[in-house]
C-alpha cells in the first residue's frame, strides 16, 4: 500500500486515461445518513451514518473520510468498536505564526492542509482504524459497513439555521434549516467522502417536529410518525448513484405546492408565501421541457423539489433532484422586474441538475467542463426565451467581464495541470491564492471561472455546430444513465463521471473534428486576447490595409494564432472575411468590391439582406467602407481596440443590426463629442425597433456626449424633449402619464381592433412576460417584435431620466431644469390605476436624484448645517425623507426604495451636502432588516471607511464579519471591502498598522475555517490591502523573531540544527516569545526572490531531519500517552468503553497537518514491530487522547510512532524519505507548532482537556501500570503547555522553508 | 255651591291661563273642556250628596275621571283600528268597557236615574288648527296606488332638489396637479406625524426636525414585509375599488380585466382549461390520482421497527431529546 503521499502523482497519472482510478483503496457503495434529533433551540442536530464499503485492495486497514465540525462519539466497523482520529488541519492553517505576515506563506499553507484534507487525494479529516478482527474479511475483500455516530452543535457552516425570535413554536415561527456551501462541503454536517467523483446511492432518514417538512435529495418513501405522534420521520431513498456532495437537506414548516403541469415536481417555501410559489413557479414546467428538447433526454431523477429558504448562501445552490433557492427570489403577479431574474435562476439550477448533479466531475481539473456545458444549456435557454438580442448581448457582457477580470488578475485557467510532486509548478503563480483546490479559490475568480468555461463551450459549438454539441451531451447523458441503472455494478457508475479528456474524446468522435488547438488555447492556457485594430484605404489598389497588432506581454494576455473573422460594410453590401492571424504578420489586404461609386442613389444591402437608404454625406468620398467590424462572433476570447473615424461608428451604430455592433460603437462614440454622434444618438433613441438596451447604452453615452459638448449644446437638455413626448401626456408636457399598465389580452384587443397599440412602462415587460407563458406557436410571428419594443419602453422610460441627472452645465452643475424635471416627474408619478408594482420605478427615480448631486461648494471646511443647505439639496432631501419614510408605514417590495435612498443619502454625504455620517447606516446593517437593505447599508458603510479612513467603523466591519449570523452578508461585507479598500498595499494610511494585520491574519487563518468562501475572502482582501508580501506596517523583524522563508534555508545551517534541536523543548515550553528561535536574520524584502530556489532541497532536508528525529527524541518510541475525551464526550466514552475493548484516538482539533500527515503514514502500515503492536493494544481499555490538547498531549501518541517508524524506515527502506519528500502537504502548513492559541476557543478546549484527562487517568490507572514512567513523565510537562516532542521536531520540519 | 267652587277654581285657573291663552287657541281649547269635566264632576259629587269639595279633592277626581275617559277613547281606537277601521262604533265602545271592567247592562239604568243632573252643554270652541307652514309650491296629489286617507305629500321643498350647475374642474393638467399634491400633502403629513410620536432618526445632528426619518427598526422576519408589502395589498384593495368605479367606462375590457385579476393559479387552471377542453371534464378525477409523495397521509408508527428501536439505542440520542421537547 503505498503511503498517501503518492496519491496527486496517481490522480495525474490517471490523465488521459479513460477509466477513473479511484484515490481510495476502497469503493463506496451505499449510504445511510439518520438524522434523529433536530433541536432548533439549541440549533444543534445528532444522528449517525453507515457507509457501505468494498475494499479494493488486500490489505487496507485505515479507512480516511472527510468529516468538519461534527462531533464523532463513536465508530463501528461491521459492528465492532474502532478507533479514530480526528484531525482537521484547515481549522488553523499556520501555527505559531504570531509574526510572519506573509500572504505567500498563508497561501501556500492553506492550499496544503487543504490538500491533506481533499477527498480527490484520498485523504480525510477522518481516519479510521480497521479493527484487527476484521483483517483477514478485509483481505477477501469483502463487504464493510462503517457506524458512525456523530452530532453538531451550533454549526457556523453547512447547515445554516434559521430560528426566527418571536412568539410561538419553531413551526410557527417558521424556523428551518438547509444545508450550504461552497463547492463540496457536505462534510460539514455529516462524515462522508466529500467527494464530487465517489458516488453511492443514498437512504436518508430524518426525524422532525410533526408540522414540520424535511427535504432532501432523492424519492420520499415514506412518512411515519414516531411513536409518540409528536414527530416524523422522512424516509429518502436516492438509487441513482450520487456524489455526497449533491446531497442536501431542507427542514422547515414549509407550504407545499405541487406542480399543476408535472406532478413529480414538488416547490416548497416558508408559511404565508404559497401564493407567491405559485406564482413563481408557475413557468418552470417550459424549462423542463426545453432542456429535455434539447438533450433528448429525460430528466434524470424521478423527482424535482425547489425550496425557497431566508438568509440562503447563495442564490441558487443545485442539489441531487434538488434545488434550493433564496426566498428573495418569489414574487408575486404584480412585481414585474423580478420575473426575468428568477426565471433565470430557475433555468439555471435545472440546468445545473443534468450536467452537476447527475453528472459529476471526476476532479475538480474537470470542473470546467460541467460548469460549461450547463452555462451553455442555460446560454440557449436564454436565446430561445428572451431572444437572440438578449443572448448576444449576454455573450457579450460575459466576454467583457472575463477579459476585464483576465487582464486585471492575470488569468483564469480552466483546466489545471498540476505537475506531479512539484509544488512549484504552480500553473498559476500570478494569483495570491491556489487553483488546485476549489475550496482555495477566490469567489470572484470562481465566478469568472464559470463565466470562461460557458464562454469556452460556445467556441467549442462554433467550431463542431450546435448538433453535434447536443450530441455529444446527449451521448454522456445516456451513458450516465446506463450507468447509473447498474445498480450492482459501481465500478459502472464511473460513467457518470465526466472528465476534460473523456469529454474531448466524445467530441472527437461524435463531430470527427480535432479542435485540439481550441482546448490547448483557451482550456490548458489562461489569459485572453488582446486586439489592436487601424486600418488604411488603399485607393489605387481598391484594398483595404488592415493591420492587427496583439498584446501578448501584458499580464493576462496570450497571443493568438488562428483565423480571424473580419466583416466589411461597404457601399455595395456587407462581407465577411477570414484572416489568418499568424506570429509576424501584422497587416492584411482585404480588397474592396465595391468601387465608390457614391453619385448612384442606390439602397444599401445590410448584411441580413436588408436594403437601406443611408445618407452618405458624412462618409469620406474616396473610400467604399462604411465600417469594419472585428470578430464580430465573438468567437475568441478577446478585446478589440479598433480605429475608424467617427462617422464609421455613427455608420455602425445606426445601420448594423447586430446589437453588439451597436453598443461597441456606442462605446466608441463616447470619444466623440460632436453634433453627428448626437444625432446619432437621438435616433437610436427613438428608433421603436431597436433593441432596448442599446438605447439604454445610449442614453448614458448622449449624456457624456452632452457634458462634453457642454458649451455648444443648444436646445433643452439632452433627452428631455424626447422623453416628454414618450412619456408625457400630450396636452401637459411637464407631466408624465399615469402608469396604466394594462393586460396582455387587452394590448391584443386593440391591437386587433385599430391597430393602435398604446402602451406604458411596465405593462410591456408585463407582456413579455406572458408571451413566455403562452405556447410558442400563437405568437410566434409577434414574438420578436413585441419582444423589442416591451422591453425598451419599459427600460427608457427610467433610465432617460437617471442618464439625464448625469448632465452638467458649464459650472459641472446639474441643470436646473433636469432636477426640477425628476421631481415633477416623482411628483406626478401616479400608479392607483395600474395593476403593477412600480417600486423599481421610483427607485431609479431615487437613483436619478443621488445622481444629480454634484459636490458641494464648502467655504473653509465649514460644519454642513441645515442653514447652508443648497436649496436644489433640500428639495432633493425632501423627497427622500418622504420616500424613506413611507416605505416604513407602506413597504414596498424588496424594499428597493429604502435600498435606493440609503444609496442616494451616502451621495449627498459624500458630496459634502450633509454630515457624513455612518450611525443611519449602522442601524440599517442591522440584523433583522431585508438583506438588500443590509447590503446597501454596509456599502455605504464601507465607502465611508474608506472616504473618512474610519479605524471604528472598520472594526465594526471586522467585527460584523466575524459574527454575523447571515453568511451571505459575512461574504459581502468582504467582498464590498476588498472592492472599496479603505487602502491599499501601496497606500500610506493610519488604518493600517499592526493589529488590522493581526486580526485579518487571525481571521483567515482561523477565524474563518468553518466556511471556504469567506476565507477565500478575507483572503482577497488581506491581499488587497497588503500585497503578496509582508505587510509595510509592520515592524522590520527582529533578529530570529521572524520564521520566513530565509529561516528554513538557516534551519538547514548545520551549525544550527543542534541547536534547534535542543531548544525544541525551550521553544514548546514558552511559544510566546519566540524569541528563542535563534538568530535567522534575513533581510526580509528579499526573501520572495529566493523562495523558489530554496524550496524543494528544503523539503529533502527537512525530511532527511525527521527521519533522524527520534535519535535525538528523548521520548521512547513505544510510549503512547493514554489521555482522555474532552469533557463533553466523557459521559458517553465510559459508556462505551465498560463493554468494549478499543482503542481510541479522536482529536478533534488537532491542528498540526504534520502531525496529521504523519499518522496517516504511520497508520497505513500494518504493524509489524513490537512497538507498534502495543500502539495497538487489545486489552488497554482506552489509548484515548485528548483533542490536540494544546498541540502537545494529543501529538506525542502519534509522534513517537512516526518517530519510530521513520526510524525503521531509515534503516530498513531508503526510499521512506522520498516519500515524504513527495507529499506536498508534509510540507507546508506543519510548520510551527507550538500553541498560542490564537482563537480564545482553543485555549478554552485546553482547559477541559486538563481537566478531564486527569480525573480519567486516575479511572484507567490500574489498567497502564506499564504506563507510568510516561505518566510521570507527562506530569512533568504539565506545568508547561506544550510537550516537547512534538514541537520541537515540528519545528524542525520542512514546514518552516515555506 | 260646589260647582260655584268649582267653577271658581276652574275659572281661575281658567283665568290664569287665561292671560297665556291669548297666545296659544290650543291651550284654551283644553282648558274648555276641563272647565266642563269639573262642571261634570261637581254635578256627580252633589248628586251623591256632598255638599262642598276641596279644590283639591275635586281637581283630582277630575284627573281620574280624565284619564278614564281618555284611556276608554285610546282602547276603543285600538279596538277600532284592529278591525281596520278608522272610526270606532258602539261595539267598540263597549268591548272596552268590557274589558276595563264595567258592567255595561249597569249603564242605561244609571242613564235614567231620577236624580241626575243635567248640565249645560260645555262651550263651544274651536278645534285648534295647526298654523300652515308657508307653502312654496304645489303639493304634489297622490298618485292613484295611494289611498286618499294617507297624508299628503309635503311641500315640495322638502324633498324637490334644486340642482345647481357649475363647470366642474376638467382640466387634466389642475387634476393631476390636484391629485398629486394632495397624495404628497397626505403623505408629508403623515410621515411627519408617525416620525414626531416614534423614535426618529437625523441627517444632521443639530437639527432633529427639519428631515425627521422614522427610525430603523428591524423585524423578526424581515422576509415578509419584504415580498409581501404592505404597499402592494394596497395597491390592490384601490384596484378593486377603481374597477368598480371605472364599470361603465370599461365594458368593453371588463371580462379580460376579470382574467387578469385572478391569482396566477387560477390563471393556470384557466389557461389549462382552455388549452385541453377535452381532459378539463377528467381533471378533477386526475387531481385524486395525483401520486406526490408529500401528499401522502403520514403513516403510523409500526409496533416493531427495526429502525426505531435502532434508534432509541443510538448513543448521545437522549440528551438532546429531552432538551427538544420543551
Amino acid at each position: 500500500m503505498p503511503p498517501t503521499g503518492l496519491e496527486p502523482a496517481r490522480m495525474n497519472r490517471k490523465k488521459g486515461d479513460k477509466g477513473f482510478e479511484s484515490p481510495r483503496p476502497y469503493k463506496l457503495t451505499h449510504q445511510v445518513v439518520c438524522i434523529n434529533n433536530i433541536n432548533f433551540q439549541r440549533k444543534s442536530v445528532v444522528g449517525f451514518v453507515e457507509l457501505t464499503i468494498f475494499p479494493t485492495v488486500a490489505n487496507l486497514n485505515r479507512i480516511k473520510l472527510n468529516s468538519k465540525q461534527c462531533r464523532i462519539y463513536r465508530v463501528r466497523i461491521n459492528d465492532l468498536e474502532a478507533a479514530f482520529i480526528y484531525n482537521d488541519p484547515t481549522l488553523e492553517v499556520c501555527h505559531n505564526e504570531s509574526k510572519q505576515r506573509n500572504l505567500n506563506y498563508f497561501s501556500n499553507a492553506y492550499a496544503a492542509a487543504v490538500s491533506a484534507v481533499d477527498p480527490d487525494a484520498g485523504n480525510g479529516e477522518l481516519c479510521i482504524k480497521v479493527p484487527s478482527e476484521l483483517w483477514k474479511h478485509v483481505d477477501e475483500l469483502k463487504v464493510l459497513k462503517i457506524h458512525i455516530n456523530f452530532s453538531l452543535d451550533q454549526p457556523k457552516g453547512g447547515l445554516h439555521f434559521v430560528v426566527p425570535s418571536v412568539e410561538g413554536s419553531m413551526a410557527e415561527r417558521g424556523a428551518h434549516v438547509f444545508s450550504c456551501g461552497y463547492q463540496n462541503s457536505t462534510r460539514f454536517w455529516f462524515p462522508c467522502v466529500d467527494s464530487y467523483s465517489e458516488l453511492c446511492t443514498w437512504k436518508l432518514e430524518f426525524t422532525v417536529d410533526a408540522a414540520m417538512v424535511a427535504v432532501s435529495s432523492g424519492d420520499l418513501v415514506e412518512t411515519v410518525y414516531t411513536h409518540d405522534m409528536r414527530k416524523k420521520t422522512f424516509h429518502y431513498m436516492l438509487t441513482i448513484p450520487t456524489a455526497a456532495s449533491n446531497i442536501s437537506l431542507a427542514i422547515g414548516p414549509f407550504e407545499i405546492l405541487v406542480d399543476p403541469y408535472m406532478h413529480e415536481v414538488t416547490h416548497f417555501c416558508l408559511p404565508q408565501l404559497l401564493p407567491l410559489l405559485k406564482h413563481t413557479t408557475s413557468y418552470l414546467h417550459e424549462v423542463f421541457e426545453f432542456y429535455e428538447e434539447i438533450l433528448t433526454c429525460r430528466y434524470p431523477y424521478s423527482c424535482f423539489k425547489t425550496v425557497f429558504i431566508d438568509e440562503a448562501y447563495v442564490e441558487v445552490a443545485a442539489y441531487a433532484s434538488m434545488s434550493i433557492f433564496s426566498t428573495n427570489l418569489l414574487h408575486s403577479a404584480m412585481i414585474i422586474d423580478e420575473t426575468p431574474l428568477t426565471r433565470r435562476c430557475l433555468a439555471q439550477s435545472l440546468a445545473q441538475q443534468f450536467f452537476g448533479c447527475f453528472i459529476s466531475r471526476m476532479s475538480w481539473s474537470d470542473e470546467w467542463v460541467l460548469k460549461g456545458i450547463s452555462g451553455y444549456i442555460y446560454g440557449l435557454w436564454m436565446k430561445k426565451t428572451f431572444g437572440v438580442n438578449e443572448y448576444r448581448h449576454w455573450i457579450k457582457e460575459e466576454l467583457d467581464k472575463i477579459v476585464a477580470y483576465e487582464l486585471k488578475t492575470g488569468g483564469v485557467l480552466l483546466h489545471p495541470i498540476f505537475g506531479g510532486g512539484k509544488e512549484k509548478d504552480n500553473p498559476a503563480s500570478h494569483l495570491h491564492f491556489s487553483i488546485k483546490h476549489p475550496h482555495t479559490l477566490s469567489w470572484e475568480y470562481y465566478t469568472m471561472f464559470q463565466c470562461k468555461a460557458h464562454l469556452v463551450m460556445r467556441l467549442i459549438e462554433n467550431r463542431i455546430s450546435m448538433e453535434f454539441m447536443l450530441q455529444v451531451f446527449n451521448k454522456l447523458l445516456s451513458l450516465a444513465s446506463t450507468a447509473s441503472s447498474q445498480k450492482f455494478q459501481s465500478h459502472m457508475w464511473s460513467q457518470m463521471l465526466v472528465s476534460t479528456s473523456g469529454f474531448l474524446k466524445s467530441i472527437s468522435n461524435v463531430s470527427g473534428k480535432d479542435i485540439q488547438p481550441l482546448i490547448k488555447q483557451w482550456v490548458d492556457q489562461s489569459g485572453v486576447v488582446k486586439f489592436y485594430g487601424s486600418f488604411a484605404f488603399n485607393r489605387k489598389r481598391n484594398v483595404l490595409e488592415l493591420e492587427i497588432k496583439q498584446d501578448y506581454t501584458s499580464p493576462g494576455t496570450q497571443k493568438y494564432v488562428g483565423p480571424l473573422k473580419v466583416t466589411v460594410q461597404e457601399l455595395d453590401g456587407s462581407f465577411n472575411h477570414t484572416l489568418q492571424i499568424e506570429e509576424n504578420s501584422l497587416k492584411h489586404d482585404i480588397p474592396c468590391h465595391s468601387k465608390s461609386r457614391r453619385n448612384k442613389k442606390k439602397k444599401i444591402p445590410l448584411m441580413n439582406g436588408e436594403e437601406v437608404d443611408m445618407d452618405l454625406s458624412a462618409m469620406d468620398a474616396d473610400s467604399p467602407l462604411l465600417w469594419i467590424r472585428i470578430d464580430p462572433d465573438m468567437s475568441v476570447l478577446r478585446k478589440v481596440e479598433f480605429e475608424q473615424a467617427d462617422f464609421m461608428w455613427q455608420y455602425q451604430l445606426r445601420y448594423e443590426r447586430d446589437v453588439v455592433a451597436q453598443q461597441e460603437s456606442i462605446l466608441a462614440l463616447e470619444k466623440f463629442p460632436t453634433p453627428a454622434s448626437r444625432l446619432a444618438l437621438t435616433d437610436i433613441l427613438e428608433q421603436e425597433q431597436c433593441f432596448y438596451r442599446v438605447r439604454m447604452s445610449a442614453c448614458f453615452c448622449l449624456a457624456k456626449i452632452a457634458n462634453s459638448m457642454v458649451s455648444t449644446w443648444t436646445g433643452p437638455p439632452a433627452m428631455k424633449s424626447l422623453f416628454t413626448r414618450m412619456f408625457c401626456c400630450k396636452t401637459c408636457p411637464n407631466i408624465v402619464k399615469t402608469n396604466n399598465f394594462m393586460s396582455f389580452q387587452s394590448y391584443f384587443l386593440q391591437k386587433a381592433e385599430n391597430g393602435v397599440v398604446v402602451l406604458e412602462n411596465q405593462c410591456l415587460l408585463r407582456l413579455v412576460i406572458e408571451l413566455y407563458c403562452l405556447p410558442a406557436t400563437c405568437l410566434q410571428p409577434l414574438h420578436p417584435l413585441i419582444l423589442k419594443m416591451v422591453v425598451r419602453k419599459l427600460d427608457s422610460c427610467s433610465t432617460m431620466p437617471v442618464a439625464m441627472a448625469l448632465l452638467r452645465d458649464v459650472h459641472n452643475l446639474c441643470p436646473k431644469e433636469v432636477l426640477t424635471f425628476i421631481l415633477d416627474l416623482i411628483k406626478y408619478n401616479d400608479n392607483r390605476k395600474n395593476k403593477f408594482s412600480d417600486n423599481y420605478y421610483r427607485a431609479e427615480m431615487i437613483d436619478a436624484l443621488a445622481n444629480s448631486v454634484t459636490p458641494a461648494v464648502s467655504v473653509n471646511n465649514e460644519v454642513r448645517t441645515l442653514d447652508n443647505l443648497n436649496p436644489d439639496v433640500r428639495l432633493i432631501l425632501e423627497e427622500i425623507t418622504r420616500f424613506l419614510n413611507m416605505e416604513k408605514l407602506l413597504p414596498s417590495y424588496r424594499h428597493t426604495i429604502t435600498v435606493s435612498c440609503l444609496r442616494a443619502i451616502r451621495v449627498l454625504q459624500k458630496n459634502g451636502h450633509v454630515p457624513s455620517d455612518p450611525a443611519l447606516f449602522k442601524s440599517y446593517a442591522e440584523y433583522g432588516h431585508f438583506v438588500d437593505i443590509r447590503i446597501a447599508a454596509l456599502e455605504a458603510v464601507v465607502d465611508y471607511t474608506k472616504v473618512d479612513r474610519s479605524y471604528e467603523e472598520l472594526q465594526w466591519l471586522l467585527n460584523m464579519i466575524q459574527n454575523d449570523p447571515v453568511p451571505y452578508v459575512r461574504h459581502k461585507i468582504l467582498n464590498m471591502l476588498t472592492k472599496n479598500p479603505p487602502f491599499t498595499k501601496n497606500m500610506e494610511s493610519p488604518l493600517c498598522n499592526e493589529a488590522l494585520v493581526d486580526q485579518l491574519w487571525k481571521l483567515m487563518n482561523s477565524g474563518t475555517s468553518h466556511d471556504w468562501r469567506l476565507r477565500c475572502g478575507a483572503v482577497d482582501l488581506y491581499f488587497t490591502l497588503f500585497g503578496l508580501s509582508r505587510p509595510s506596517c509592520l515592524p522590520l523583524p527582529e533578529l530570529g523573531l521572524v520564521l520566513n522563508l530565509k529561516e528554513k534555508k538557516a534551519v538547514l545551517n548545520p551549525t544550527i540544527i543542534p541547536e534547534a534541536i535542543a531548544g525544541n523543548q525551550e521553544a514548546a515550553v514558552n511559544p510566546s516569545s519566540h524569541t528563542q528561535l535563534v538568530g535567522f536574520q534575513n533581510p526580509e524584502d528579499d526573501h520572495l526572490a529566493k523562495e523558489a530556489s530554496c524550496n524543494i532541497s528544503a523539503h529533502q532536508q527537512g525530511v532527511k531531519r525527521k527521519a533522524d528525529t527520534p535519535l535525538g527524541s528523548p521520548l521512547e518510541p513505544g510510549q503512547i500517552l493514554e489521555k482522555n475525551e474532552d469533557s463533553s464526550k466523557v459521559k458517553l466514552k465510559i459508556r462505551f468503553s465498560s463493554s468494549q475493548d478499543e482503542e481510541e484516538i479522536d482529536m478533534d482539533t488537532v491542528h498540526d497537518s504534520q502531525a496529521f500527515i504523519s499518522h496517516h503514514l504511520n497508520m497505513l502500515e500494518r504493524p509489524s514491530t513490537p512497538g507498534l503492536s502495543k500502539y495497538r493494544p487489545a486489552s488497554s481499555r482506552s489509548a484515548l487522547i485528548p483533542q490536540h490538547a494544546s498541540g502537545s498531549d494529543g501529538t506525542p501518541t502519534t509522534k513517537p510512532q512516526w518517530n519510530m517508524e521513520l526510524a525503521r524506515k531509515a534503516t530498513g527502506k531508503e526510499q521512506s524519505p522520498l516519500e515524504m519528500s513527495m507529499h506536498p502537504v508534509a510540507a507546508a502548513p506543519l510548520s510551527v507548532f507550538t500553541k498560542e492559541s490564537t482563537s480564545s476557543k482553543h485555549s478554552d478546549h485546553h482547559h477541559h482537556h486538563h481537566h478531564e484527562h486527569k480525573k480519567k487517568k486516575k479511572k484507567h490507572k490500574h489498567k497502564h501500570k506499564h504506563k507510568h514512567k510516561h505518566d510521570s513523565k507527562e506530569k512533568d510537562k504539565e506545568p508547561f503547555t506544550f510537550s516537547s516532542p512534538a514541537s520541537g521536531r515540528s519545528i524542525r520540519s520542512p514546514s518552516l522553508s515555506d | 255651591m260646589a260647582d260655584a267652587a268649582a267653577t271658581a277654581g276652574a275659572g281661575s285657573s281658567g283665568t290664569r291661563s287665561g292671560s297665556k291663552q291669548s297666545t296659544n287657541p290650543a291651550d284654551n281649547y283644553h282648558l274648555a273642556r276641563r272647565r266642563t269635566l269639573q262642571v261634570v264632576v261637581s254635578s256627580l259629587l252633589t248628586e251623591a250628596g256632598f255638599e262642598s269639595a276641596e279644590k283639591a279633592s275635586v281637581e283630582t277626581l277630575t284627573e281620574m275621571l280624565q284619564s278614564y275617559i281618555s284611556e276608554i277613547g285610546r282602547s276603543a281606537k285600538s279596538y277600532c283600528e284592529h278591525t281596520a277601521r278608522t272610526q270606532p262604533t258602539l261595539s267598540d265602545i263597549v268591548v272596552t268597557l268590557v274589558e276595563m271592567g264595567f258592567n255595561v247592562d249597569t249603564l242605561p239604568a244609571y242613564a235614567k236615574r231620577s236624580q241626575r243632573m243635567v248640565i249645560t252643554a260645555p262651550p263651544v270652541t274651536n278645534q285648534p288648527v295647526t298654523p300652515k307652514a308657508l307653502t312654496a309650491g304645489q303639493n304634489r296629489p297622490h298618485p292613484p296606488h295611494i289611498p286618499s286617507h294617507f297624508p299628503e305629500f309635503p311641500d315640495p321643498h322638502t324633498y324637490i332638489k334644486t340642482p345647481t350647475y357649475r363647470e366642474p374642474v376638467s382640466d387634466y393638467q389642475v387634476l393631476r396637479e390636484k391629485a398629486a399634491s394632495q397624495r404628497r400633502d397626505v403623505e408629508r403629513a403623515l410621515t411627519r406625524f408617525m416620525a414626531k410620536t416614534g423614535e426618529t432618526q437625523s441627517l444632521f445632528k443639530d437639527d432633529v426636525s427639519t428631515f425627521p426619518l422614522i427610525a430603523a427598526r428591524p423585524f423578526t422576519i424581515p422576509y415578509l414585509t419584504a415580498l409581501l408589502p404592505s404597499e402592494l395589498e394596497m395597491q390592490q384593495m384601490e384596484e378593486t375599488d377603481s374597477s368598480e368605479q371605472d364599470e361603465q367606462t370599461d365594458t368593453e375590457n371588463l371580462p379580460l380585466h376579470i382574467n387578469t385579476d385572478d391569482s396566477g393559479a387560477e390563471k393556470e387552471n384557466a389557461s389549462v382549461l382552455q388549452q385541453n377542453p377535452s381532459l378539463s371534464g377528467s381533471r378533477n378525477g386526475e387531481e385524486n390520482i395525483i401520486d406526490n409523495p408529500y401528499l401522502r397521509p403520514v403513516k403510523k408508527p409500526k409496533i416493531r421497527r427495526k429502525k426505531t428501536s435502532l434508534l432509541l439505542t443510538s448513543p448521545g440520542l437522549h440528551v438532546p431529546c429531552r432538551a427538544d421537547r420543551r
